[in-house]
């Protein structure tokens, strides 16, 4: 793929919508997973982008409230960046509180989650104004 | 994968061990809170053991009802057991510090 004429190093882009129903979170990470596996990360690092990509399709069914979601994969030489978008209800991230790790709660783990595998994180949401994620892992050897 | 949930006797430890087998996501999850409930609500006066060897993704809501489980035999002064996790599975517990409250045991591959 790296000898292929690039637009800002952009390999491929691949996007899809898909309906907000939980059977629909293993269609993305197993997407991801064919996707990330063509781009050469090991076995770790896809369960790593696996797991992130669910966590942030998980949040955008449960709480978007809206028909559709949109994950994105753009692919280039050297990382993966993944964007799930939903036009839903958005939140106030300052009002998020983060879980107590290790004090057994049951829910509120998902963006922790994401923030631990992948090499970086961007959450862009405002009530009303929907939520976009955006998470990026770097291939190990460009590390 | 679908996921299954199967109970097995392992005489040579004197105990019941709950087996799950596929992936645990928000799909499934409540199927197998259901599952687990009945199986708790039947046992609630053991120690739980989960064996997870054959278990190849979970999230955190599969976690989130493995948390639940584990407050509710905390509350009955008996433990939660994961046997064998998948290195994957193992390191969801260890950076979510989940294998600070459950029992973690069996080799890593």
């Amino acid at each position: 793929m790296s000898d292929r004429h690039t637009v800002d190093g952009i390999l491929d882009n691949i996007s899809m919508s898909l309906p907000s129903k939980p059977e629909y979170v293993s269609v993305a990470r197993l997407t991801a997973s064919a996707i990330a596996n063509q781009m050469g990360f090991n076995i770790e690092e896809i369960e790593d982008i696996k797991i992130a990509l669910s966590e942030a399709s998980s949040n955008a069914i449960r709480y978007s409230c809206q028909d559709v979601f949109q994950v994105s994969f753009v692919i280039k030489r050297d990382s993966l960046c993944i964007l799930i978008e939903d036009k839903g209800k958005g939140f106030v991230q300052a009002e998020c509180r983060e879980p107590k790790i290790g004090e057994a709660e049951e829910g509120g783990l998902g963006r922790f989650i994401i923030r631990s595998l992948m090499d970086e994180v961007q959450f862009d949401t405002e009530p009303g104004q929907g939520t976009l994620v955006r998470m990026l892992k770097r291939l190990e050897g460009d590390k | 994968m679908e996921l299954q949930m199967e109970v097995i006797n392992r005489q040579e430890h004197a105990r019941e061990e709950v087996v799950l087998e596929g992936e645990i996501d928000l799909a499934n999850a409540p199927v197998l809170k259901e599952k687990l409930q009945a199986y708790v609500d039947m046992h609630g006066n053991s120690d739980l053991y989960l064996n997870l060897k054959n278990l190849s993704y979970i999230d955190s809501t599969g976690l989130g009802v493995l948390v639940g489980i584990y407050k509710q035999h905390r509350a009955n002064g008996k433990k939660v057991f994961i046997l064998e996790p998948k290195d994957n599975v193992r390191k969801l517990f260890r950076i979510t510090n989940l294998d600070v409250i459950f029992d973690l045991e069996g080799k890593s591959e």
